[in-house]
């Protein structure tokens, strides 16, 4: 029998597929983050051409607010719906399936939606403050510079808490009644339960779905490029939108390598936490 | 420690009753056991006692104070499940202090009980581990000691032995009970094994469908079961069953053999009857009716048969070695003493006990 090199064949087409979508690309940016557009090598220049962009610094730190404000809100807001839906309560299949609504609308028309939704002057949202009179004036969501983030932070928030909500109530649901049981026995009260029983038990899950979500927001493109493209004065420019608009916008390919690279080293490093968390997990349950 | 009145509960789900009004007194540090086929409702009168599940008609009360609208925390009461439901993710000593943890009582005062507790179910060497490395024996101790730490009116188990195997269930009932001849504590135990029932209770309550068939000591049950299915279930090998007719003092079986009965019984009101005798009951007797003998089953101590009396298979069991074989057969007697008469509609107990 030739079973090992079966197995090769099997798995070839698949490593085929990967190489030319990931290998190569990935193997290539790093050959234009040491060259110049004519392909002479120029050593670092191109990553000190980037580092000292303006740019650069104004979306790093937009990038770090926009991965831990998305982060924090759809994790607790993602377990928190995880608990109520994991309650019994009449119409909790219709609330489940109502909840995973955002997560399933693909991105860009979710973003068209929101951007109208939010529009200075016809936006239904403004139209809804300023009509009871919660807000004397329209508030410019997306064209001023303090409420533009937290907005595109908001939208990310409402597109992937269903993620972790689902991902959290599988795991909640997976735990013995027995447990509740003898936690009300013991006199633990309602958020007693959650604290001591649902979220120890529900841990390896959210830690998990974190990494992922960091993951994604790091490679994050669609929301904030569709509605703003980075703007207003590059309030909601982070790095992958940057990385985008050097690339097409400026047509300066080598700094985009540059800084894909520095970028890819960041984003592995959450990508090797996750595996070794996922990994060990599997190692935990046997 | 707390006296438990169960009185005419019911409980129903939808439209379907599944327990029909029933009523136990249970005193202060008495060892009830609630035994019955599965599906009696015998677990879901424990939950009922522990808050687990709402009461939908009667009353229960603890130390004569009604707990029906309370919550299981308000009961003072402490459970032991049959999973044992450990919190895994807490240590042993954790999951045994978590009552008091909740409770506010300080750090030195857990220390203290969940240490003590510890030392009477020799746990103290587990108490750092965590539960999916102990063994299952261990498990259900860290579920008693759990329940220990607390000092609770009233203990409940559901079924806490049905995950062991059969050596350490032996071992694990005897520690249960001189825990118990320790503690004092008032004790609903719930198992459909009745041999755990006989060993272990004060007195058993032997439930089937929804309503109690029997209330009394151990023996009580054994010696004079108030129904063919209390007769049936105690005991093991289960109770003979034979079903006849009357005559005079005398039961005539199918094939219209005659056995004497030590009394007339009060009620013939249908001459239809049932007549139990236990596989003991039997001896060996030159004069005794012929039976045909079926099998052979010596165990050392005894020898059962399994023979053909009357037109019925019926076992019983022989102190003396018997050297019979499968076709030979033995002349045997009744102990009339010990014969018990039902009547064959309601299968109530008859005659003078």
């Amino acid at each position: 029998m030739h079973r090992k090199s079966t197995g090769y064949l099997f798995v070839l087409p698949a490593l085929l597929v990967l190489g030319m979508l990931i290998a190569y690309p990935v193997a290539y940016t790093g050959l234009l983050s040491v060259t110049d557009n004519q392909g002479n090598l120029v050593g670092l220049d191109n990553f000190r051409a980037i580092l000292g962009a303006r740019a650069t610094p104004t979306a790093f730190f937009n990038t770090l607010w926009w991965v831990v404000g998305s982060i924090v809100f759809q994790v607790v807001l993602g377990v928190l719906t995880a608990i109520l839906l994991n309650q019994k309560f009449r119409g909790r299949a219709i609330v489940r399936s109502v909840t995973l609504i955002p997560w399933v609308v693909p991105g860009i028309v979710a973003a068209t939606t929101w951007a109208w939704m939010l529009h200075t002057e016809f936006g239904i949202i403004n139209y809804m403050l300023t009509a009871p009179g919660v807000l004397e004036e329209p508030v410019g969501w997306l064209t001023n510079g303090s409420t533009v983030l937290p907005v595109m932070i908001a939208i990310n928030v409402w597109k992937m808490f269903p993620f972790v909500a689902i991902m959290v109530l599988a795991g909640l649901q997976s735990i013995s009644n027995d447990l509740y049981e003898a936690a009300r026995i013991d006199g633990a009260s309602f958020w007693e339960e959650v604290w001591y029983v649902m979220l120890p038990q529900v841990r390896p899950v959210i830690v998990a779905v974190t990494l992922l979500l960091v993951i994604w927001a790091l490679n994050h493109i669609t929301i904030i490029y569709a509605i703003t493209r980075g703007g207003p004065a590059n309030r909601t420019l982070i790095t992958p939108i940057q990385i985008f608009r050097t690339a097409f916008e400026s047509v300066q390919f080598n700094q985009a390598a540059a800084l894909s690279v520095m970028f890819f080293a960041v984003a592995i490093t959450v990508v090797f936490f996750y595996i070794r968390t996922t990994a060990g997990n599997a190692g935990a349950s046997k | 420690m707390g006296s438990v009145s169960i009185r005419d509960v019911r409980k129903s789900y939808g439209s379907m009753e599944i327990l029909h009004g029933v009523s136990i007194d249970i005193a202060d540090g008495e060892f009830v056991v609630l035994v019955g086929p599965s599906g009696c409702g015998k677990s879901t009168l424990l939950r009922m006692l522990a808050g687990l599940e709402e009461i939908t008609g009667g009353e229960i009360a603890i130390d004569d104070k009604v707990v029906n609208a309370l919550h299981p925390k308000e009961r003072d009461i402490a459970m032991v499940f049959q999973s044992y439901a450990l919190y895994p993710h807490m240590t042993v000593a954790q999951n045994m202090g978590f009552s008091l943890k909740l409770g506010r009582a300080p750090k030195e005062e857990i220390g203290r009980r969940v240490a003590k507790a510890a030392d009477m179910l020799s746990l103290t060497p587990y108490l750092d581990r965590y539960p999916r490395q102990l063994s299952g024996g261990q498990r259900q101790r860290v579920a008693m000691g759990r329940a220990m730490v607390r000092d609770p009116k009233v203990f409940l188990f559901d079924e806490p032995l049905s995950n062991l195997d059969a050596k350490l269930r032996v071992q694990m009932r005897s520690e249960i009970k001189q825990n118990h001849q320790r503690l004092k504590t008032t004790t609903v135990y719930v198992t459909h094994d009745q041999i755990e029932a006989m060993t272990m209770a004060d007195r058993i309550v032997v439930m089937h469908d929804g309503v109690v068939e029997q209330i009394g000591t151990p023996l009580e049950l054994y010696d004079f079961p108030r129904n063919l299915f209390v007769a049936a279930f105690i005991g093991s090998p289960s109770m003979n069953i034979l079903s006849g007719k009357l005559s005079g003092n005398s039961f005539i079986t199918a094939d219209s053999s005659a056995i004497n009965l030590p009394f007339i019984p009060a009620s013939t009101n249908d001459e239809t009857v049932s007549l139990g005798i236990r596989p003991e009951h039997f001896a060996l007797d030159p004069n005794g009716m012929a039976a045909e003998v079926i099998t052979v089953e010596p165990t050392g101590s005894e020898t059962q048969v399994a023979m053909l009396l009357g037109g019925h298979e019926v076992v019983a069991v022989f102190r003396e070695r018997i050297t019979t074989r499968p076709g030979e057969c033995l002349t045997v007697k009744l102990d009339p003493e010990r014969i018990h008469l039902f009547d064959g509609q309601s299968g109530l107990r008859l005659g003078q006990d």
